[in-house]
């Protein structure tokens, strides 16, 4: 009993261990937000004419919307103009050989395999960090199956009519008060185009971080997938431990065309603050999804462990006929993280299907709440939906909280919503237990197999990355 | 902004009869909830409870609050045995209310007559506030209610007959806003049959907005039932506010199957330990007609349970809206929460929303909610009609099934035959 409670003190005192800081020199934009600094940060970027009118009608819009206040989170007021909009690195690198070997240094420390890693695990990498793409790997490979794969900047200026035909088509400008400061700011993120019939033949891969101190990270990434073709998209992020709360506003489109497939799978290991509730990212996140064609099929994954507060919906459009959308989360909350996440399913076209299995885990004083919307249009005859969410308590000051909204106008479509919640059950303990296991084992054991839907989903990389992280987040969480 | 609806009642606020109003001193409380109700006007689309169903129309009607003598025919009544007490148009209506032979321990008057007495804490429940933007009915009954029911049944007291409160709607020339304040307690252990009915004896497109207070005392069983079965073109709004103390027992069953539009607010509080609510209900929204029903469930002391069981039926223009909202409060540990709500979608034109809702803040409960929304079963379907059925008697049968749960639910054999009976007349219009 004495080794387990020194086992746990440990556990609890346990560093989150993507909290380093990388000592590289960084090129920034004085904190602030006004048209001037738009026009400089698009300036930086070299950016054509209509990018930066584009941000700045953004910009405009962003001003008359006011702060969103419907999800079940304490968020403390945001200084918009506290936060710098542009920071790099300063040497620029020409191409992977020219990285500062420190930035790779600091890819080696969070495991990503960004160079010659890469090519053992066979995943094409597009590193950002703080606002800009750092380098992506793979370039050739890809290029050979016509596949394009670079920073949003670069498809900016490379691929201007793909960009200007799909930025903004799923995520307009003022969907919502992130997504328009998103508009107007973002600094990078990834491209990826597959064009007709290819099937993408590695998986790709972003790994975000947030170095910079005082910085917010707006990353911009846009996925289109042409008829029948396929692609999977890993994004992990993580930032480095600090007292004050740094922002991070995304948004994610992803547009796929008649029987193209896109899966988006996401490990969010943002810093969460410590166990006072300290520092620790805001992620205040847009992605959607838009099934344009007939059987296109969009899935999204999601393990959110990290990040103070989380405020993420992503969620299909199921335009096309047959057109399939699927959400499957893990969120975490412990200490005093925040986690109101969920998703959205629409559906337009006829014989549309989506399914969402979401698990929500609330430890120590974590509040965690599935907010999702099922809307069935009176144009979407046989549409069928399912959601499972499960929310698993431990601890006596956490919550959990359901909001589902169902909408249906269509006398032939079939939903079906259930949600259970319930602790980890004294029984299911107690057996484990009994066969030898510790606690945190146990524990461990049987929220791993909570999940198991949710992380069966997940490339097998990602999948054991997840399960490791899960650990580690909820370490001191029993006992 | 809101304009006509609230104009109305502001301009006939003034003519109420004076005595009435400051009758036990609530002139105060009367002054604060109207000027509240104006100030904040009627909830728009942006308020989150309120954001499927719109007030738009209701808001540029005006309606006379003023009460409206109306004759009744008495036949109206014949199925509901005494005791009972009748308002119609909101007026206590003495030739048709049978009060007497009352079991001991049963007190039963209404509020304009407590009122006239001034008693004070007899009244008391008039004097509460009503603090969110949204809660402008309950305001607006805060301000007019100058009639209702006082039923109180004393510690120990077993009620056998079931005791039936009778709002009925008859045409007056012209709208009226009627506001009825109700208050039901029970003593510890009581025990009480209570049958609530919102009926129209004439055609008319009045607002009712009707508001129960309900206290369960320690270890007292309240079976509950609520007929909504007002004029397609009347507009009902009502809450029940129910508080449950320990060992409270509360079994309720609504039937909404009238009215254009109609919004019904159930809260209850599980203020006791071992304080159960079991609720069901069937929304049957058929023609143009939009229900909304909202319960609010609050776990606030441990070892509560709650059962939930809503069933939707959307025909023709109809909608159906349902919000199942649970709360477990910190504390509240071995609480049992369970809710249902099942939908049948049975025309292109109808809609269904439902959002059940769980908020948990403690750790040793079981909470558990399930929605759907799908149609008949095509097999089942066939399945009978191969048995020589016809569709439509298929299809009603087939939907009565569905019902069924609900109406299970009832104790009393006599009004569950009643009830039952309200919604088989209704079914076949629906279902066929």
């Amino acid at each position: 009993m004495a080794t387990e409670r020194n086992d746990i003190e440990n556990a609890l005192n346990r560093r989150y261990e993507a909290g380093f800081v990388t000592d590289i020199e960084t090129e920034y934009l004085p904190p602030g937000l006004s048209e001037d600094v738009i026009r400089q940060l698009s300036a930086k970027k070299n950016e054509p004419q209509w990018m930066t009118d584009w941000r700045l009608k953004a910009y405009r819009h962003w001003l008359t919307m006011p702060v969103p206040e419907w999800a079940k989170l304490r968020i403390g007021p945001i200084d918009f103009q506290a936060i710098s909009y542009y920071a790099a690195p300063k040497a620029r690198p020409k191409s992977l050989d020219d990285v500062d070997p420190k930035l790779l240094e600091t890819y080696d420390k969070l495991g990503v395999p960004l160079h010659e890693r890469a090519k053992l695990a066979g995943v094409a990498v597009d590193a950002v960090f703080d606002s800009v793409s750092v380098g992506t790997t793979f370039r050739k490979e890809l290029a050979e199956a016509g596949v394009i794969f670079c920073s949003m900047s670069e498809a900016i200026r490379e691929h201007a009519e793909l960009v200007q035909q799909y930025l903004g088509s799923v995520v307009p400008v003022g969907d919502n008060y992130f997504a328009a400061l998103n508009s107007a700011v973002f600094s990078d993120g990834s491209f990826v185009f597959i064009p007709k019939g290819v099937r993408c033949p590695m998986e790709l891969s972003t790994y975000f971080r947030i170095n910079a101190m005082n910085t917010g990270q707006f990353e911009r990434t846009l996925i289109v997938a042409e008829d029948a073709s396929y692609v999977s998209y890993l994004e992990g992020c993580t930032a480095p431990q600090r007292d004050e709360n740094q922002l991070h506003a995304a948004v994610v489109e992803l547009v796929a065309l008649a029987d193209a497939q896109i899966k988006y799978s996401t490990v969010q290991n943002w810093y969460p603050g410590d166990e006072n509730g300290v520092g620790g990212i805001y992620n205040f996140v847009t992605k959607r999804g838009d099934c344009r064609g007939a059987r296109s099929k969009i899935s999204w994954t999601q393990v959110e462990t990290g990040s103070a507060i989380t405020w993420k919906y992503p969620s299909c459009v199921l335009r096309g006929d047959d057109s399939t959308g699927e959400f499957y989360s893990v969120a975490l909350t412990h200490h005093a993280q925040q986690a109101d996440t969920g998703t959205k399913m629409i559906h337009i076209g006829r014989n549309t299907k989506s399914k969402i299995i979401s698990k929500g885990i609330s430890a120590g004083r974590g509040q965690n709440s599935y907010r999702g919307l099922v809307k069935v249009e009176k144009s979407a005859e046989g549409a069928r939906n399912y959601t499972q969410c499960d929310s698993l308590l431990i601890g006596k000051k956490c919550g959990a909280h359901t909001f589902p909204y169902i909408e249906v106008k269509h006398p032939r479509a079939i939903v079906e919503h259930e949600a259970t919640t319930s602790k980890i059950s004294d029984d299911q303990l107690f057996y484990c237990r009994s066969r030898g296991l510790g606690e945190e084992d146990a524990v461990s054991m049987i929220v791993d197999g909570f999940c198991k839907q949710v992380f069966k989903e997940l490339p097998m990389e990602f999948a054991v990355e997840a399960k490791k992280l899960l650990e580690v987040s909820l370490e001191g969480a029993v006992g | 902004m809101s304009a006509t609806l609230l104009q109305s009642l502001e301009q006939a606020y003034a003519q109420l009869p004076p005595a009435a109003m400051q009758a036990g001193r609530l002139g105060e409380a009367r002054r604060a909830s109207l000027a509240a109700a104006l100030a904040d006007g009627l909830p728009g689309a942006r308020a989150e409870r309120w954001r499927h169903t719109s007030l738009r129309a209701l808001e540029r009607r005006a309606f006379s609050p003023l009460p409206a003598t109306a004759t009744v025919d008495p036949a109206v009544l014949a199925a509901i045995p005494a005791p009972r007490i009748v308002f119609v148009n909101g007026v206590f209506a003495p030739q048709l209310s049978q009060l007497k032979d009352l079991p001991e321990g049963v007190s039963l008057q209404p509020l304009s007559q407590a009122l006239q007495q001034g008693d004070v804490r007899e009244v008391e429940f008039l004097a509460r506030r009503f603090d969110a933007a949204d809660e402008t009915f309950a305001r607006l009954n805060a301000a007019f209610a100058l009639d209702g029911l006082l039923l109180r049944v004393a510690a120990g007291v077993h009620c056998t007959q079931p005791v039936a409160l009778v709002m009925l709607g008859a045409a007056a020339g012209g709208d009226h806003a009627v506001h009825l304040r109700h208050c039901v307690e029970l003593g510890e252990d009581a025990r009480l049959t209570f049958c609530e009915y919102q009926l129209a004896a004439s055609p008319q497109a009045h607002l009712l907005n009707s508001f129960a207070h309900l206290h369960l005392r320690r270890g007292a069983r309240l079976d509950h039932v609520r007929v909504q079965g007002e004029d397609a073109g009347a507009t009902v709004m009502t809450r029940s506010d129910a508080v449950l103390g320990s060992e409270a027992d509360y079994r309720r069953t609504d039937l909404e199957l009238g009215a254009g539009l109609s919004r019904h607010e159930l809260n209850v509080s599980l203020f006791g330990q071992h304080a159960r609510v079991a609720a069901a209900g069937v929304l049957l929204a058929d023609g143009r007609r939009h229900l909304d029903t909202r319960l609010n469930i609050d776990h606030v002391a441990r070892d509560t349970a709650c059962d939930l069981t809503w069933r939707g039926l959307g025909a023709d223009r109809g909608r159906v809206v349902f919000h199942g909202g649970i709360l477990i409060r910190a504390g509240a540990d071995g609480t049992a929460a369970q809710l249902s709500n099942k939908n049948l979608l049975l025309s292109a034109n109808a809609e269904i929303d439902t959002q059940p809702v769980l908020e948990i803040h403690a750790d040793e409960v079981q909470a558990a909610h399930g929605a759907t929304v799908g149609q008949l079963d095509d097999t089942a379907l066939f399945y009978l009609r191969s048995r020589g059925l016809p569709e439509s008697v298929a299809r009603t049968l087939l939907t009565r099934a569905f019902c069924r749960v609900v109406l299970d639910g009832i104790a009393d054999a006599g009004v569950r035959e009643r009830t039952d009976g309200l919604l088989d007349a209704r079914l076949p219009q629906v279902a066929a």
